[in-house]
């Protein structure tokens, strides 16, 4: 890097990282899925390199682009690891629901329910049924039964 | 055995059963059947080597006793095995107590002052009271010990009992010859916690618990009066060994009986200290010989095996209490206030025991009762404080050691036979089917009720001469003043009786009067009516009338005819004690070397009791006063009881509410319920609630700060990931902020 950059520059920048780790901070917290949440902890981790890049920059110092990359190197092995585990957690409950997993609470809390929703009608409402008027039309010989395009 | 000293000898009598109860210990479950060979073994050579003791002992007692012979001369050899505590400048007794006495030692220049060293040197004394002792519990023991080899034979505790019986001989051995009297209390208690575990022996019956429990228990009175004797005894002379010992600066400490202090009779503690220290061991021996008011652990004791009742509670360890008054025979003879206390507590408990003992209708508590009848003569006999009452206290010992061992080891021959049954009402007629053991046990009847020449007729006559020279002094002036000659002992005990410092009245001396004296000795010639109305009463509702057995009995079919006599290793002890008892008596007395012999003990050599020198002459009239009395009980005994079933109507009828006070133990035990029991038991219910709930719960409540913290922790683990990933969040960003805080401001 021949040229040290702007302070503003560095300041949105280092803002974008802020944001994204942030963002993802509290997605982690707050989604349940489990795909999501990984989701999350890729998006803080980009957040992360954002600022590295940006200090990097600023500093006119390779070693922040270095990092970055390994930084990407690590979270792709770490993607592979996480969704083996989210595999094994769905495989198991059947539910890609991070409260599913409560059996390492103490003894005398209880489970923590979902909110009841409102119950859905058991048997759904009859709606009136019209008798059949008139008849099915004939096949027509010219009409394809497959359309060329999606 | 020429060579061994003895010094080495005296070691040796205590040593050989301690040997042998530690070997029973290690190898008794091993040797199974054979159990009693080490303790047997031990007990054996003590008794051999105790018997050596006594013959070399009785060579080194001058042998002239007459009228006028010169003062006896005291025997007494120490052996000091090693020097148990020492304390250097310990004490500086007060200006105007023994210990103080500058004529006795010379204070120490050095210091400036009179200070002493505390010193409890482990001594052993031989002298002539103690080899009798010695003799007296080894052969004794010994004799137990075959006894049992039959009588505990089977049992499954039998390794245990052979090493408490050497354990036992072990430590009453070592309190006879102790030279100290913090030994004496540490063998004191020894033998309390044998004679414990001994009653308790079949600890799994409930009584025999509750009875050993209750002996430990009534002892602890006593052992508390002996104790704050030792105390007071420290106190006043400054040291606490029987000896003369020689100080490392060369000082001559002497001990509180020992020669130096003997010689002149002013150096013992009178008034009120002198008599506190007296009824203070008083109080010890009464605890230990079964005296009113602490006799009410004697016949609950009977629970334990007849053996050990035979050895402990007849011949030996009730004995102590004897032995203790006799050794410090100086200490109570310038307290004559306490000397009559002594007598009158005899008196009264061989009186009230008797009485006791003529309802009784099992034959062990016929013969405790008895036994504490026959020590309450013997405290009565050391009470008068003459050589003559001293002499024949232990002479009565050794013939009560003979016959009371002897009725205790018949008695268990009977109990043995059938089957464990002792109630004298549901057998009789015994005399047909264990003719050795009938035989045998009214020889021991005989000596105990007194009948010539049986060996407890001497030692009671001499009782009653005892007594009867207190309560009518005039009568026995012509044989005093011919036995006793002005030597220079008696001009210094004239002198000491000038000597105000040394007698300090105290209350108690007015008792020390002659109608006093007359009373004890009717009581005394009743009680020895009444014993040999008990005695023979039990003779002949067991062994008289018409043969029964009870059901359990297992007989040895054997001599043609069905025989419930007992195995030979048990009918050999009985008959060398009935030989014994017949005896020895009228051997002791013809002689007279008993109390010659005797007399020779340092504590016995004091001018206060020597000058009262034994008449040798045999009292014919109180002689046969006695045996009026006796023939008087045993006829009495014969009308209601010989002949007859023993389960049938008896002598009570006549007695009417008296019955009813004298089984019920003239309510003893009750009043101790309700007077210390009860409110003890009270203070420890209130006790244990303090503890349970106050102490307990302060504790517990302190426990629970922590729980209560945690429970409120416990709460925010839920289990969620999400929450503890938020809970770590959280903490990220307190401490962000409180550092961006810092970082401002």
């Amino acid at each position: 890097m021949n040229a040290m950059q702007s302070l503003p520059m560095l300041q949105n920048a280092l803002t974008v990282g802020a944001l994204l780790f942030s963002l993802g901070l509290v997605g982690i917290l707050t989604r349940r899925n489990l795909i999501v949440m990984f989701l999350a902890a890729e998006m803080m981790l980009q957040g992360i390199s954002v600022s590295l890049v940006a200090w990097s920059r600023h500093h006119g110092d390779w070693g922040g682009h270095v990092l970055v990359i390994f930084v990407l190197t690590v979270a792709a092995c770490e993607a592979a690891v996480a969704l083996v585990f989210v595999l094994q957690a769905f495989s198991r409950t059947g539910r890609l629901d991070a409260a599913a997993w409560q059996s390492l609470r103490e003894a005398t809390v209880g489970r923590t329910v979902d909110r009841e929703l409102p119950a859905i009608d058991a048997v759904p409402p009859r709606f009136p049924t019209l008798t059949r008027a008139g008849v099915l039309p004939p096949p027509d010989e010219n009409e394809p039964l497959q359309r060329e395009h999606v | 055995m020429q060579d061994l000293s003895p010094a080495t000898l005296l070691v040796l009598v205590p040593l050989l059963p301690l040997l042998g109860a530690i070997l029973t210990v290690l190898l008794g479950r091993a040797l199974g059947p054979r159990a009693h060979l080490p303790a047997m073994a031990g007990i054996a050579a003590a008794a051999a080597v105790a018997i050596a003791l006594l013959a070399a002992t009785a060579r080194d007692v001058s042998p002239s006793h007459g009228p006028r012979s010169e003062p006896i001369r005291p025997v007494e050899m120490i052996a000091t095995l090693w020097n148990w505590a020492s304390f250097d400048s310990a004490y500086a007794p007060p200006p105007g107590s023994p210990a103080a006495d500058l004529r006795l030692t010379p204070h120490d220049p050095a210091a400036g002052r009179d200070v002493r060293s505390f010193s409890i040197p482990v001594s052993l004394r031989l002298d002539p009271l103690t080899a009798t002792m010695l003799t007296i519990i080894t052969c004794v023991g010994l004799l137990v010990a075959i006894y049992s080899t039959g009588y505990m034979h089977g049992d499954p505790g039998y390794p245990r009992f052979f090493a408490l019986v050497a354990m036992f001989v072990f430590s009453m051995s070592m309190l006879v010859a102790a030279s100290n009297f913090l030994l004496v209390y540490v063998f004191w208690e020894a033998v309390g916690a044998c004679s414990y575990l001994l009653i308790g022996f079949w600890f799994t019956k409930p009584e025999a618990a509750r009875a050993a429990k209750k002996a430990f228990l009534v002892n602890r009175v006593g052992d508390f009066g002996l104790a704050i004797a030792v105390f007071l005894l420290w106190m006043s002379y400054g040291t606490l060994d029987f000896h003369d010992t020689i100080s490392p600066q060369g000082v001559i400490m002497p001990g509180i009986l020992g020669q130096t202090r003997l010689a002149d009779a002013s150096g013992y503690a009178g008034g009120v200290v002198g008599t506190a220290i007296c009824l203070l061991l008083l109080l010890a021996a009464c605890g230990k010989s079964a005296q009113l008011p602490l006799h009410v652990w004697l016949p609950d004791a009977m629970e334990g095996p007849t053996p050990a009742s035979a050895l402990i509670h007849a011949a030996t360890m009730v004995t102590a209490g004897i032995y203790l008054i006799a050794r410090s025979a100086p200490l109570f003879a310038v307290c004559p206030g306490a000397l009559t206390v002594v007598s009158i507590v005899g008196a009264t408990t061989a009186l009230v025991a008797a009485l006791i003992g003529t309802v009784q209708n099992d034959l062990k508590r016929v013969l405790a009762y008895s036994t504490i009848s026959q020590l309450g003569y013997m405290f009565a006999s050391l009470g008068t404080g003459t050589l003559l009452g001293f002499t024949a206290a232990i002479f009565h010992l050794l013939t009560h050691a003979c016959f009371k061992a002897l009725l205790f080891l018949g008695a268990g021959s009977v109990m043995h036979s059938m089957g464990g049954v002792i109630d004298m009402r549901k057998f009789g007629g015994l005399r047909r089917v264990m003719p050795i053991t009938a035989a045998t046990f009214l020889v021991g009847a005989a000596a105990l009720a007194g009948v010539a020449p049986f060996a407890g007729f001497f030692s009671k006559d001499e009782i009653l001469a005892a007594l009867h020279a207190k309560g009518w002094p005039s009568a026995h002036e012509p044989h005093h003043a011919a036995a006793v000659e002005p030597h220079s002992a008696i001009v210094r005990l004239a002198s000491f009786a000038a000597d105000s410092r040394a007698v300090a009245p105290v209350g108690l001396d007015a008792l020390d009067r002659p109608e006093v004296w007359r009373l004890l000795f009717w009581m005394s010639l009743v009680t020895a009516g009444l014993t040999a109305f008990y005695t023979f009463r039990a003779v002949f509702m067991t062994f008289t009338g018409p043969t029964r057995v009870p059901p359990g009995a297992h007989g040895h079919g054997g001599h043609g005819h069905e025989s419930y006599e007992s195995p030979p290793s048990m009918t050999l002890p009985l008959v060398i004690l009935a030989i014994a008892s017949a005896v020895v008596g009228w051997l002791l007395f013809s002689t007279n070397w008993l109390a010659h012999f005797l007399s020779a003990t340092p504590s016995l050599t004091a001018p206060l009791v020597a000058s009262t020198a034994a008449p040798h002459a045999f009292h014919i009239d109180l002689a046969i006063q006695g045996t009026l009395a006796a023939a008087l009980g045993i006829v009495v005994a014969a009308i209601g009881h010989l002949g007859r079933r023993s389960d049938g109507p008896q002598m009570e009828r006549f007695l009417g509410p008296l019955q009813t006070l004298f089984a019920n133990k003239f309510y003893f035990d009750q009043i101790y319920a309700a007077l210390v029991v009860r409110p003890l038991e009270a203070l420890s219910l209130v006790a244990a609630l303090v503890d349970r709930h106050l102490i307990d719960g302060a504790v517990d409540a302190v426990a629970g700060i922590p729980v209560a913290l945690g429970e409120v922790v416990r709460r925010g683990q839920s289990g969620l990931l999400q929450r503890y990933a938020l809970a770590g969040v959280m903490g990220v960003l307190t401490i962000v902020v409180l550092l961006a805080w810092q970082l401002r401001g």
